[in-house]
């Protein structure tokens, strides 16, 4: 467990930490995201749900300052994100792991601590901190290339941290993670919002969103098409079911027909199974596998799933969440 | 058979480099070219000439130094500027004749012509030497002049005229030359010294060089892979080895075109030649897979390589002649095979010679390739093992 | 300012931490310059030792051997007196002597008949300095034994009649030859081969920081370093200048390391210190200004690789790094002159050879300087835009 000293909630900034407006940018003729708004308090984790390719990392990209949007503003606290003082508020921690290979752990962490305007004796205790919290201290003078993959992360991370900064902003970081390491990453995240601190979190994972964000914008293709919290989120879908098929044979024909079926109001194909949002899905069992004999599919499980995140996303989008 | 699989897709992946295309390529047609057009003669001197154009006496004086064998004229408009020239060694003497010199050569003083040279520099004063051997060659014509025109009157001009004309035809003690020592012990100048010598520099050097390939090949796991099929280790090591031949005797044979073909170099006998660009390129080749096997990272080798063919290039004479150098110098560049290649080219270039004067030197070459080789191959099969 | 010390600090530690950069920025530099004082390091002057055959000793003959031991040619010429001209030729052919001269039997009082015994030289194609030595001495000597005959001749061709000859030839013997060479000496020092090659050497592998330098920027950005630093509240500006500054202080470290070893160690001359680092400065100027060139042109870490690669050869080739430029064509002297390296040689050499301070080098500065403004502006540029597209 990580604890950090608590960062002081300036009550002088008035309003959510982050606030983002209309957010639109272009690369050259295809739009990564439009029409993009969202705010976070301090003390909130926020999750940016979507599959690949939707524009959570363009957006990450400007929350940080590292893009300027095409039109729409954002500002942390108040200032442009593009500015120094928003970006002294700012820990980005990349999805990719981006530290010095050639760079010792403590090399690593005293220069991106520096470009912070960390120095003395207080980046010495920050570094020392952020060692101990990566349980990294006894390897902090080996260098990092030598370092497995897990030890490598948890460093990427605490490289964020050094600064104390009042909101991070986390992209995908649980990718390629094992379990055991992904739960601690969560836990993580949960107490850093504890602290006070506000996190925006992009995933692909519903469960992820699920677990520990207090709300979640949904986006796809740009676009910010849901916002809110889970149960505001699932509680739109209403009596909605979604009902998980498991099949072996041409999935995508037994999504087709089963969009057909009425009562079903969304069909996609993902982890070899066919998601389905409908209505009643129960009663509607029979339809679908009937569907299934037609698109000469062998159904091997059928799961009737309550509503939740991977469902809002099925409906509002037509798509699965996951590829 | 699987070698020739695993060299054709190593030059394959040499072709796409673009870097190692210049270094291979452009770079030895460019240096060869630079050096070539730099070395171009040992025998003569440039001079400058300072008020060369001034009156018709310092042109006839200027014709004699521009006819003179050893003797390379550069007209300079003044002195100083003549004098820096020779200061920065791009002339070798500054010849000034006075701006009144044809007052002067028709009245009856003497006459002085200053040459600006340094005493202590040996090619200034064999230049200097020179000039005034041309001097005196124009002073007797003068000489001459001046005593028709005391003797008998009329014009000093047409006397010096009818002087300059009877001066190759008058019985006169002449100096001839006698070679007594005419095998040549350094490359000839111009191209046929550049050419050679950097063919055995470069094929050397990039050879050693891409030993770096084989280095991140075996980093990225790749043999590894590859050795997973049913690929013996003994067909990885000759199908590399056959690779880094083919790169350098491609090279060494671009080379050898461009010479004759651009620059007019003679290779020599056609045989000789042959065989010599043939055990060269597996020196080559030997130094590179060896390279290889005796570097960490693709880095070192890019660094060392280079550094290692330059330091050996120096000491083998394909930066200067060796004949120029201490006895001892000689004898340790000879530790290196490039001396020995070097050897062998002007032996074939310089003194025209044929298989049987080089077969020692090529004998050691190969004994060399040989050494490199089986080094490689032994040190390259372990790191496979 | 903060960032820039940061980043350059950061960019200096990696650097040491790749050998091959010290390998390329000091330690072969220093080998280079090692074997070349080694192999150039002896009597730079060489000494014509030169074996003459008098067969005759005649009276002439005699003159001839005075000519040859001439003040001027003292340090230059050892005469080595041999027995006959069969002792010249083995001599020379076993280099015991450079080049020779044969004086035949009878040549003394054949030099005023019809038909003079003539002179030999003998030569080696090996040794032309020395053959030169000895053929002009010869010839200059001769030219005075001929001028009677010539003056003599050519009154006779002029109109006077023919029985004035024995009057004419009276007259004319021991005519002095008024054209005369008076030698003088520049007063500069000579420049030797080390004393050259060692600033040559050392402009050359100086360059190869372009390379390490451009090449770790790509590193940087794939890594994801590039953005993660932007990130944080610094501006591109910084990352660029951060490594301008990385490359300003390995590139200066570099020379003045290699001037200080090569100056003490090994024999070279480098001039007027402060005039010496004037120009090693502003071509360390031209260093980093290549550098962000480099960086803002090419796009990934193979490019750079090539483009610096190219850029480095092809300055240093056509600015005299390989060669002697002072011997080479004036073409090629005139493109030296489009080089900064080409310019900082003119430098250092001037310096050498004259002795001068400052003042010898402001036009070479100043040449330097305009080249690295103008690269560099364009450069900075670039790799501002790189580095934030």
């Amino acid at each position: 467990m990580i604890r950090l000293a608590a960062p002081v909630r300036d009550p002088a900034v008035a309003g959510p930490l982050l606030r983002c407006e209309g957010l639109t940018r272009r690369f050259g003729d295809r739009v990564a995201v439009e029409g993009v708004s969202l705010s976070l308090p301090a003390g909130e984790v926020y999750g940016l749900l979507g599959p690949n390719g939707a524009g959570k990392t363009t957006t990450i990209k400007m929350v940080c300052g590292l893009t300027a949007p095409d039109r729409g503003t954002v500002h942390v606290a108040g200032e442009p994100a593009t500015s120094a003082r928003a970006r002294r508020l700012v820990g980005y921690v990349p999805q990719d792991v981006a530290l010095y290979p050639d760079l010792t752990a403590r090399e690593n962490l005293r220069f991106l601590g520096s470009l912070y305007g960390l120095s003395g004796g207080v980046l010495r205790e920050r570094v020392a901190e952020a060692l101990e919290l990566t349980d990294l201290t006894d390897r902090a003078r080996e260098r990092v290339g030598s370092y497995s993959g897990g030890m490598k992360r948890r460093l990427n991370m605490a490289a964020g941290l050094l600064h104390h900064p009042r909101l991070l902003v986390l992209d995908e970081p649980t990718v390629g993670v094992d379990p055991q390491s992904r739960f601690a990453i969560l836990e993580r995240v949960r107490t850093f919002a504890g602290q006070g601190m506000a996190v925006l979190y992009t995933t692909h994972y519903m469960e992820e969103a699920d677990r520990i964000c207090d709300r979640v914008g949904i986006i796809d293709h740009g676009h910010l098409v849901a916002e809110g919290t889970r149960r505001e989120l699932v509680a739109k879908l209403g009596e909605k079911d979604r009902i998980e098929l498991g099949a072996l044979g041409d999935l995508e024909r037994l999504a087709e027909l089963s969009r057909q079926v009425p009562g079903v109001e969304g069909a996609g194909v993902a982890d070899h199974c066919v998601h389905l949002v409908a209505t009643s899905g129960r009663e509607l069992l029979p339809a679908l596998l009937e569907a299934a004999d037609r698109a000469e599919v062998d159904i091997t499980s059928v799961d009737v799933v309550e509503p939740d995140l991977e469902a809002v996303f099925l409906h509002l989008t037509g798509t699965a969440l996951r590829e | 058979m699987s070698a020739l699989r695993i060299a054709g897709l190593s030059l394959r992946r040499l072709a796409r480099d673009r870097a190692a295309l210049f270094f291979m390529v452009a770079l030895p047609v460019l240096v060869i070219t630079v050096v070539g057009l730099t070395v171009r003669s040992f025998s003569t001197f440039p001079v400058g000439v300072v008020n060369g154009r001034s009156s018709a006496a310092a042109v006839e004086l200027t014709a004699v130094l521009e006819r003179w064998p050893s003797l390379e004229v550069h007209e300079y408009a003044t002195s100083s500027a003549a004098s820096t020239a020779v200061r920065r060694s791009e002339i070798a003497a500054a010849v000034v004749i006075p701006s009144s010199f044809g007052r002067e050569i028709a009245a009856s003083g003497p006459v002085e012509i200053e040459v600006v040279a340094e005493r202590a520099n040996s090619t200034q004063q064999a230049a200097a030497t020179a000039v005034q051997a041309a001097v005196s060659q124009f002073s007797a014509r003068v000489a001459a002049a001046r005593f028709t025109t005391a003797q008998l009157g009329g014009d000093f001009a047409a006397n010096l005229a009818l002087a300059t004309g009877l001066q190759g035809s008058v019985p006169q003690v002449r100096s001839t030359t006698v070679v007594a020592d005419d095998s040549q012990q350094t490359l000839p100048a111009g191209f046929s010294y550049s050419a050679p010598t950097m063919l055995v520099l470069f094929v050397f050097i990039n050879a050693v060089a891409g030993g770096a390939t084989i280095i991140s090949t075996r980093r990225l796991g790749m043999y590894e892979r590859i050795l997973a099929a049913p690929v013996g280790a003994g067909s990885v090591v000759l199908g590399e080895m056959l690779a880094a031949f083919a790169a350098a005797l491609a090279q060494a044979a671009l080379i050898v075109l461009v010479g004759a073909a651009a620059f007019g170099v003679s290779w020599g006998d056609p045989l000789a030649a042959t065989l010599l660009v043939l055990v060269w390129s597996l020196v080559g080749a030997g130094a590179g897979v060896l390279a290889g096997t005796l570097f960490r990272t693709p880095q070192q080798a890019g660094a060392l390589g280079p550094t290692i063919g330059i330091a050996f290039g120096m000491l083998g004479g394909c930066m200067w002649p060796l004949s120029i150098v201490s006895h001892a110098m000689r004898t340790v560049g000879h530790l290196t095979p490039q001396a020995w290649a070097v050897d062998a080219w002007t032996t074939l270039l310089a003194r025209h010679g044929t298989l049987p004067d080089v077969t020692t030197k090529l004998g050691v070459l190969a004994a060399f390739a040989a050494g490199f080789l089986l080094l490689a191959a032994a040190r390259f099969r372990r790191s496979l093992a | 300012m903060r960032p820039v010390l940061v980043i350059a600090a950061k960019d200096l530690k990696q650097r040491l931490r790749d050998r091959s950069a010290i390998v390329l920025a000091l330690l072969a530099p220093l080998a280079v310059a090692a074997l070349m004082s080694a192999a150039f390091g002896g009597a730079e002057n060489v000494h014509a030792t030169l074996a003459v055959a008098n067969e005759d000793h005649g009276a002439v003959a005699t003159g001839l051997l005075a000519a040859l031991h001439a003040p001027e040619l003292g340090r230059l010429v050892t005469v080595d007196e041999v027995r006959s001209a069969s002792a010249a030729t083995q001599a020379v052919r076993s280099g015991s002597a450079d080049a020779g001269i044969v004086i035949p039997a009878g040549f003394s009082a054949s030099v005023l008949t019809a038909s003079p015994e003539a002179l030999s030289t003998v030569t080696s194609v090996n040794d032309t300095v020395a053959a030169e030595l000895a053929s002009s001495v010869t010839q200059a000597f001769t030219a005075r034994l001929n001028g009677d005959r010539l003056a003599v001749a050519t009154a006779l061709a002029a109109g006077a009649p023919a029985s004035h000859l024995q009057a004419l030839a009276r007259d004319a013997s021991g005519l002095e030859l008024p054209v005369d060479v008076v030698q003088r000496a520049l007063g500069a020092r000579q420049l030797s081969t080390i004393s050259y090659f060692a600033p040559a050497m050392a402009i050359f592998f100086v360059l190869f920081v372009v390379s390490f330098t451009s090449r770790s920027f790509f590193v940087e950005r794939e890594q994801g370093m590039i953005e993660r630093a932007l990130a944080a509240p610094i501006s591109a500006r910084h990352v660029v200048a951060g490594k301008a500054l990385s490359a300003f202080v390995l590139a200066a470290t570099s020379l003045a390391v290699i001037g200080v070893v090569t100056g003490t160690a090994f024999g070279a001359d480098w001039g007027d210190p402060l005039g010496a680092i004037l120009v090693s400065l502003a071509m360390v100027l031209s260093v980093v200004a290549l550098t962000a060139l480099v960086i803002g042109v090419a796009r990934t870490e193979r490019q750079a690789e090539t483009v610096s690669s190219i850029v480095v050869f092809c300055l240093a080739l056509l600015g005299g790094n390989f060669v002697l430029v002072s011997v080479a064509p004036p073409l090629l002297r005139r493109l030296a002159l489009f080089t900064p390296n080409g310019w900082a040689l003119r430098g250092y050499t001037d310096l050498a050879t004259t002795g001068g301070g400052v003042g010898t080098v402001v036009v070479p500065v100043l040449a330097i300087l305009a080249f690295a403004a103008v690269v560099g502006v364009a450069g900075l540029l670039l790799a501002r835009r790189a580095v934030r597209p």
